[in-house]
């Protein structure tokens, strides 16, 4: 028996996998035409029960197991299959155990054994499916309901998920402990799959569909929100339209206005200088010859360069005197050191000065003219020479005499 | 040495709050968008208690709409200039808000999108305008509505027309620019802020807006 459905198997997946392209076309499409295939290979597909047909007028379509088997092999997003008929499996459990412990009490281990398989097969498979159904409503949700275009769909998509949620809730209720407990009396094997195992399964997904439910509604309130503000948008127009005398009322008269628009003006305005405005040049420069720093700390920050910089003593320079200047200096010592008058160009033959004699008196007259008002009055000048013989209000300076005051 | 250090960093904590004042003075509206740093600054409640110290000294207080993401600057006590203020910009922002919403309804359609503009949205100008010149009515309706007086265009081509929208949305703040070489904009948390002041409205006056638009729309499946 097991030995033919082994063989059986193994020519199905052959069977499966010679026309793996077709399956997935049908998987894909939905349905296949039989233009242009061959009918004996669909003939044998359907035989086989791969593909069938819902109505003589329809295309053929993937049985709905083998279409399970891709959808949850490949976690295809668009699976939105949920098995939530929690109760029909609660009663296939139960006839399985009571199966059991009649054949148990009948001492007809074969059987019994048999019936346990099936029995953990039942059980197993269906805290898997309850897992495999969390799963799928998980990645509906993590993408948002990306597989279906218009909010609309995505708001109804979300409705769907909520019922199957609340649907698998209802059914995990009608498992009673007490009642499964008494079925598995003490016989160990049937606790183990029947109370522990179902137990924890069962607590653990219950906990965890009311996490989705809870994802879910947030995500539903978002999407209303979303529509919400369309609508709102498309209200205000449509009502703008219909009352086109329309104002709002003016909701800040009222003694308490709301926070909403209580908006302060705006203390500190965008200023800019008019820098064409003439009449405002002299400010501008007063203002602008005070600009210390300018610190534009809207640019985008630069960071500086790092250079080296070596701290060293500011190395001595000074200005070499002027020697015709130094010898007029001289030259006013000596007037001091004698305190008697002296011709300046007397002084420049007495000392043998380089200079040419203009230079000199103009220097000497310069540096009269250079002190300061309190060391002038030590000092007279007097310029020696004669009006010009042609042009009147010219004065001829040959030389000049400079003593203390 | 450390003061070298501090004047190198960009903007040090004080000098980020400093600004952060000062932009909200100017009657800012500060959201992630446009500036996520002071946003962040004003969600702890540190450099917030702060701030709104500062502000009541000078009868400002800091307001928030949108959910706490949007932040503004209001007055603390409403004397007779304040009202007066806060009537006239009443005024401008109930004046603006039918060329605002022409304009979101024609963002949200010509780029075919279910919800409209939000915080964070970029919007492509050069695909827009693609979009809205390639169907008349979108392009009669961008007609009519930059010649509203809150976008004052005087212009008969489509170009210059969604342009200078964009430029005044730009200037009212409720778009932002990050990059001045390209023709991105994002929309900021004033755009949310409008979205309350509508639904104050409606709630308010009792329009049932929603549910106007609504039967509206099932009449046109019909």
């Amino acid at each position: 028996m097991s030995s033919n459905l082994h063989h059986a198997g193994v020519k199905l997946f052959k069977q499966l996998a010679r026309h793996a392209d077709l399956v997935m076309d049908a998987y894909l499409a939905g349905s296949i035409s039989e233009d242009g295939r061959d009918p004996v290979v669909m003939e044998k597909l359907t035989q086989s029960g791969i593909l069938w047909r819902p109505d003589p007028e329809s295309e053929l379509r993937l049985k709905r197991s083998i279409r399970a088997l891709l959808e949850e092999s490949l976690s295809d997003e668009r699976n939105r299959q949920i098995d939530a008929n929690v109760g029909s499996s609660l009663a296939t459990i139960k006839t399985l155990a009571n199966h059991y412990k009649e054949a148990r009490e009948h001492t007809d281990y074969g059987a019994a054994e048999a019936y346990l398989a099936d029995l953990s097969e039942h059980v197993y498979s269906f805290t898997d499916s309850l897992r495999y159904s969390i799963r799928v409503l998980w990645s509906r949700i993590n993408n948002e309901f990306g597989y279906v275009g218009s909010l609309t769909a995505k708001i109804r998509e979300n409705e769907l998920a909520q019922s199957q949620v609340s649907e698998l809730l209802n059914g995990l209720e009608l498992f009673q402990f007490s009642e499964l407990a008494e079925i598995a009396g003490d016989i160990r094997e049937l606790r183990r799959l029947l109370v522990t195992t179902l137990q924890e399964s069962l607590s653990d997904c219950t906990q965890e569909l009311s996490v989705v439910q809870g994802r879910l509604l947030e995500l539903l309130g978002r999407f209303r929100q979303i529509r919400g503000r369309t609508r709102l948008l498309k209200g205000w127009l449509l009502y703008n339209n219909l009352h086109p005398d329309y104002r709002p009322v003016d909701h800040v008269a009222h003694n308490k206005v709301p926070q909403l628009f209580n908006r302060a003006e705006g203390l500190l305005k965008p200023a800019a200088v008019d820098v064409r405005n003439t009449t405002q040049e002299a400010e501008l420069l007063a203002l602008v010859s005070k600009v210390k720093s300018i610190s534009r700390s809207v640019l985008p920050h630069q960071p500086l360069e790092s250079s080296a910089v070596s701290l060293e003593q500011a190395e001595d320079f000074d200005i070499p005197d002027n020697p015709l200047k130094l010898a007029v200096e001289e030259y006013f010592c000596q007037v001091i050191d004698t305190g008697r008058s002296q011709s300046a160009l007397s002084y420049h033959q007495q000392q043998q000065l380089p200079w040419d004699t203009e230079s000199w008196l103009y220097q000497v007259i310069g540096e009269y003219d250079g002190l300061s008002e309190e060391h002038r009055r030590y000092f007279e000048l007097e310029p020696q020479g004669e009006p010009h013989p042609d042009f009147s209000g010219n004065f001829i300076i040959r030389d000049v005499e400079l003593w203390l005051a | 040495m450390s003061d070298i250090q501090q004047s190198q960093s960009s903007a040090t904590p004080h000098q980020a709050t400093s600004l952060l004042i000062e932009r909200l003075l100017q009657g800012e509206f500060i959201c992630r968008t446009t500036d996520e740093e002071g946003w962040r600054a004003l969600k702890s409640g540190s450099t917030r208690n702060y701030i709104e110290q500062f502000l009541n000294q000078i009868n400002r207080t800091l307001a928030s709409a949108g959910e706490g993401e949007v932040f503004f600057c209001g007055y603390l006590h409403l004397g007779e200039s304040e009202r007066k203020v806060i009537s006239s910009q009443f005024r401008d922002i109930c004046n603006g808000l039918v060329p605002l919403v022409e304009w979101l309804v024609l963002v949200q359609e010509a780029s075919g999108q279910d919800a409209p503009l939000t915080e964070g949205a970029a919007i492509r100008l050069i695909e827009l305008q693609a979009r809205i010149d390639e169907t008349p009515a979108f392009k009669e309706q961008l007609a009519k509505l930059s010649h509203y007086r809150l976008f004052g265009s005087t212009s008969s081509q489509s170009e210059a027309q969604i342009k200078l929208i964009f430029k005044r949305l730009l200037e009212l703040g409720y778009l932002s620019r990050p990059n001045s070489e390209k023709q991105i904009y994002i929309a900021t948390g004033k755009i949310d802020y409008l979205y309350e002041v509508i639904r104050f409205i409606d709630e308010t006056e009792g329009l049932s807006l929603e549910a106007q638009a609504e039967t509206a729309s099932q009449k046109d499946l019909l």
